[in-house]
């Protein structure tokens, strides 16, 4: 065995494209350069929810110096969506939500757009408006898509258009009336989660410029170039091949840069005007009003338990807000489904999901946070049931949590996976201990509380991952790949494997931003589970190149194939001991002729079992978390004082990114948990900046954080990895949850947990503990 | 109304005429073509704009850019020189205190400040330091680790 300094899995690896971004040179949303030649794109957004609208001096500010081109819903009447076309790119008439796109304008200069928006008037007449779930499902609720019948994807959805259901996902599973009528311990409980925003710092924007007569280039800042190419082509009546779009680097996406949301606007007004670049670039305020929010949940979950300490049923129904869309949320609705009995081999269970539609702007998911919030009111509710049965919430957890082998769904059975090794750990990190509750000095009381997760992957049926090499004189190793890297480290990943894979140093491999003009990918291309995808289809494409130099060798030595092998960048014979630089092979090949080429492709193409709610489940990612709070009793003020939160990623190829990656999670965990909502006065969003609506600084951090990483090999991942950047947060804010609860007593089923929630909750318990006297 | 204006920016001086209501960090961007200090909010909350004017990290958003006349200034850009990476650049690669990088030469300009202050500066101080910069990949951790390494590295 030769030992390779290019040994690079399971080892420290930067990220490649650090150093870029460290020196300021990295091109983010508002970087390109394009010279004078470059026009400003500026939206007029609906301030307004539901409401009938004109708009006034439209003709008059199209004809303002400076005004290259100017687009109304009446110029361009079109509808977009990625499955269910629920959108309009402008709107017409009607306003359906405050944030709603009504009119875009490009111009030469940004103040020369805004005063062009500043001078249409827009006119509203209120129309009844249902801002949130209850109001939207009560009887004689007005209708958010009266028409929805006659959308385009109509028929991919599970909906009730006029009492506002957008669509349902449901599993079924045993018979779980019966076994809640004859189970010892059975309770049921309400839990709810706010609407939040994804607030990447890098706002929405990007660049367009018409090619030709009807070509478009787009250079964005998205995860999901593919799937952006289909809709916005489709909602332009292109042919998405005229449609190339470059990804740039991505300043933060967590979900909000996969669905089309302003950048159709950006498309549309670029092929107003003459081969021109536009460019588009929201401020944080914009980003806040009229991008994307997260649903707002409310879980209805009813368990029961036998006297032998099984749980032996659960009821769970899971309703969304998801605003006056559902398209960005269809695919979270089936992962919710399949998580959504918790991780637990739970016999009988009964889960039900249902996207409500309101009048608030088009909800999207959040990396992760859907299956964190369904693990927010599950995880909390194991703790209540372990509380009401008076057995330790760890071993309740033990008992009856999942196992390599259990068959939950018809088609999946699951895999040997870590989530035990998960709770334990964490549990240990931070001492947790089952009879351990609360310790109090004055007024501050702490407590430690655990919880666990699971997290779907699934494979989308008609993605293929797709990955090119070329190795030539002058690039020495290109890649292309149809993923793109938003910081979790992709590109990384990539390197290393190559790296690993042909025995190349990595200073070779450069890989190729991604760009649909490369491949012709089908739109549901995968921008999820990277790892996984690409993985799969490199270690395709490194065997076919290595089998290429090595061939090309062997007959340029005259030596048996098997004879050969590359070695830290050098061809070498094990039978001859000759040597020689892949570089020099490369640039010079056997002296004669022009220097070879080597190009290899590889493409995953997933195996999706069958057309039901768990044929695409390739494996499920598991997650522990345990955390100790402080709280003060007189204020309800919470300090997060510990957090640690384990994962299962089968092996770790990039063991300090994983970590990162952990640490990040850990930071939104505590982020979401503590101090994000989103709040709204007739249907307009109030939190439009970072000081109605914080995210965690440094100030917010916990004092120790634990990062764990737990390897469980998935037998078919490349070198028996799993993805985790998608499932990193998962628990965190159950385990935040039931540590206060030992702290206080109180127990807090509404997120974020506020001081104001802990003070009242604590101001009720107070009541009754006198009533009680 | 314009003004004439003059600057040193990463050790060059540069001349500019500007009106009263640019701010420094458009003027950077889009004047100097320096796009390292990043638009993150424009109302100071978020530090991607941050920059050192005359060794006190300010949000550029927030300075007018007639404010900046005979001032020095330095941007991510001029942390490495002649090619060389500034340790805390370094220590930030080697230490994952970048992920999607939109914070990052905000981060960095803070760190920089903090360091010329304090040399070996303890967790509490850099988190104190850096409470004006968010990052939403919620890198915090080894952001602090990276600096609290640089730092020992200086000595």
């Amino acid at each position: 065995m030769v030992m390779r300094k290019t040994h690079v899995i399971g080892k420290p690896f930067p990220l490649v494209e650090a150093q870029k971004k460290l020196t300021g040179v990295s091109c983010y949303a508002g970087d390109e350069r394009f010279g004078p030649e470059l026009l400003h794109a500026r939206i007029l957004f609906s301030e307004r929810g539901h409401a009938r609208f004109r708009l006034r001096g439209v003709e008059a500010a199209r004809k303002q110096e400076g005004v290259a081109a100017l687009l109304t819903g009446r110029d361009l009447h079109t509808r977009l969506g990625a499955v269910i076309e629920d959108r309009e790119l402008l709107a017409v008439d009607e306003v359906k939500y405050a944030g709603q796109p009504l009119a875009v304008v490009a111009a030469e200069s940004t103040e020369a757009a805004m005063q062009a928006l500043a001078m249409i008037q827009i006119e509203y007449e209120r129309l009844p408006g249902v801002y949130d779930i209850e109001s939207a499902l009560a009887p004689n609720a007005p209708p958010v898509h009266p028409h929805m019948a006659s959308y385009r994807g109509f028929d991919q959805v599970q909906a009730e258009p006029e009492r506002n259901l957008a669509h349902q996902v449901a599993f079924q599973r045993g018979d779980v009336e019966k076994a809640l009528a004859s189970a010892a311990f059975v309770l049921d409980h309400t839990y709810t989660a706010a609407p939040l925003q994804h607030a990447p710092m890098e706002t929405h924007g990007g660049v367009a410029q018409r090619q030709g007569k009807g070509g478009l280039i787009m250079w964005m800042h998205t995860q999901a170039p593919f799937l952006q190419r289909e809709v916005i082509a489709r909602a332009l009546h292109m042919d998405p091949k005229d449609l190339r779009i470059i990804t740039q680097c991505v300043g933060g996406s967590f979900g909000s840069k996969v669905f089309v949301s302003v950048e159709g606007l950006l498309a549309a007004i670029a092929r107003e005007v003459d081969n021109r670049p536009v460019r588009l670039h929201l401020t944080r305020e914009e980003e806040f009003r009229a991008v994307f929010m997260t649903p707002a949940m409310r879980a209805r979950v009813t368990m029961g338990l036998d006297d032998q300490g099984h749980i032996v049923a659960i009821r769970a129904i899971y309703d969304w807000n998801v605003g006056a869309s559902v398209d960005a949320f269809l695919m979270e609705m089936q992962r919710i489904a399949l998580a959504g009995a918790g991780p637990y081999a739970i016999p009988n269970a009964d889960i039900q999901v249902n996207a409500i539609y309101t009048h608030l702007l088009p909800a999207a998911p959040m990396r992760g946070l859907s299956i964190a919030q369904v693990h927010w009111a599950v995880e909390q509710h194991v703790d209540e049931l372990a509380e009401m049965a008076g057995v330790s919430p760890l071993a309740l957890r033990q008992r009856n949590l999942v196992k390599g082998g259990d068959q939950l769904f018809p088609n999946f059975v699951m895999h040997a996976n870590g989530l035990e090794s998960c709770v334990l750990e964490t549990a240990r990190a931070i001492d947790w201990q089952p009879d351990h509750q609360r310790e109090a000095s004055g007024a501050v009381a702490s407590g430690k509380g655990l919880a666990m997760g699971w997290s779907p992957i699934l494979v989308s049926p008609h993605c293929k991952s797709r990955a090119t090499i070329q190795c030539d004189g002058e690039n020495l190793c290109t890649v292309i790949v149809d993923g793109v890297d938003v910081g979790q480290g992709y590109y990384a990943f990539i390197t290393q494997l190559i790296s690993f894979e042909l025995n190349f140093p990595i200073e070779w491999i450069t890989v190729q931003p991604t760009d649909t003009g490369n491949y012709d990918s089908d739109w549901r291309a995968i921008y999820n589970n990277l790892l996984w995808s690409t993985g799969r289809a490199l270690l395709q494409a490194t065997a076919e190149l290595k089998r290429q130099i090595l061939s090309y060798v062997s007959e340029m030595w005259e030596e048996p194939m098997t004879n050969l092998d590359i070695v830290e960048g050098e061809v070498i014979s094990y039978a001859t001991k000759r040597r020689l630089s892949v570089l020099t092979l490369l640039q010079e090949g056997t002296g004669e002729g022009a220097p070879p080429v080597f190009r290899a492709a590889g493409v995953y193409e997933p195996e999706v079992k069958a057309e039901s709610l768990d044929g695409a489940l390739q494996s499920f990612a598991t997650t522990g978390y345990a955390a100790e709070v402080a709280v003060n009793l007189e204020t309800g003020d919470l300090t997060v004082l510990q957090l640690a939160g384990a994962a299962d990623v089968g092996h770790a190829i990039n063991p300090e990114g994983v970590k990162a990656q952990l640490k990040g999670g850990i930071i939104q965990g505590v982020s979401q948990t503590l101090l994000e909502e989103m709040r709204f006065k007739d249907g307009a969003p109030v939190t439009i900046d970072f000081m109605s609506y914080p995210i965690a600084t440094t100030a917010d951090m916990p004092q120790q954080i634990h990062p764990i990483v737990v390897e469980i090999p998935q037998s078919t991942g490349p070198y028996g990895a799993r993805d985790l950047s998608n499932h990193v947060l998962v628990g965190a804010s159950a385990a935040i949850g039931n540590a206060v609860y030992r702290a206080t007593g109180v127990r807090i089923r509404e997120l974020p947990i506020t001081p104001q929630r802990i003070y009242d909750a604590l101001q009720t318990q107070a009541k009754t503990v006198e009533g009680n006297c | 109304m314009k003004h004439d204006i003059t600057f040193t920016i990463n050790g060059e001086s540069v001349h500019l005429t500007v009106l009263s209501h640019q701010t420094l960090l458009e003027v950077i961007r889009n004047d100097l073509g320096l796009t390292g200090p990043k638009y993150g909010c424009s109302t100071g909350e978020c530090g991607a704009c941050s920059v050192l004017l005359d060794g006190e990290v300010v949000n550029s958003c927030l300075v007018l850019a007639p404010e900046a006349d005979g001032a020095e200034i330095m941007t991510v850009e001029g942390l490495s020189e002649d090619d060389e990476l500034h340790p805390l650049q370094k220590s930030f690669i080697d230490h994952h205190g970048v992920q999607c990088g939109y914070c990052a030469p905000g981060m960095l300009i803070s760190a920089k400040a903090l360091l010329s202050r304090t040399s070996r500066p303890h967790e509490e101080e850099i988190r104190e330091a850096l409470v004006g910069n968010l990052c939403r990949c919620g890198a915090y951790a080894d952001i602090i680790k990276s600096i609290q390494v640089a730092s020992r590295a200086r000595r």
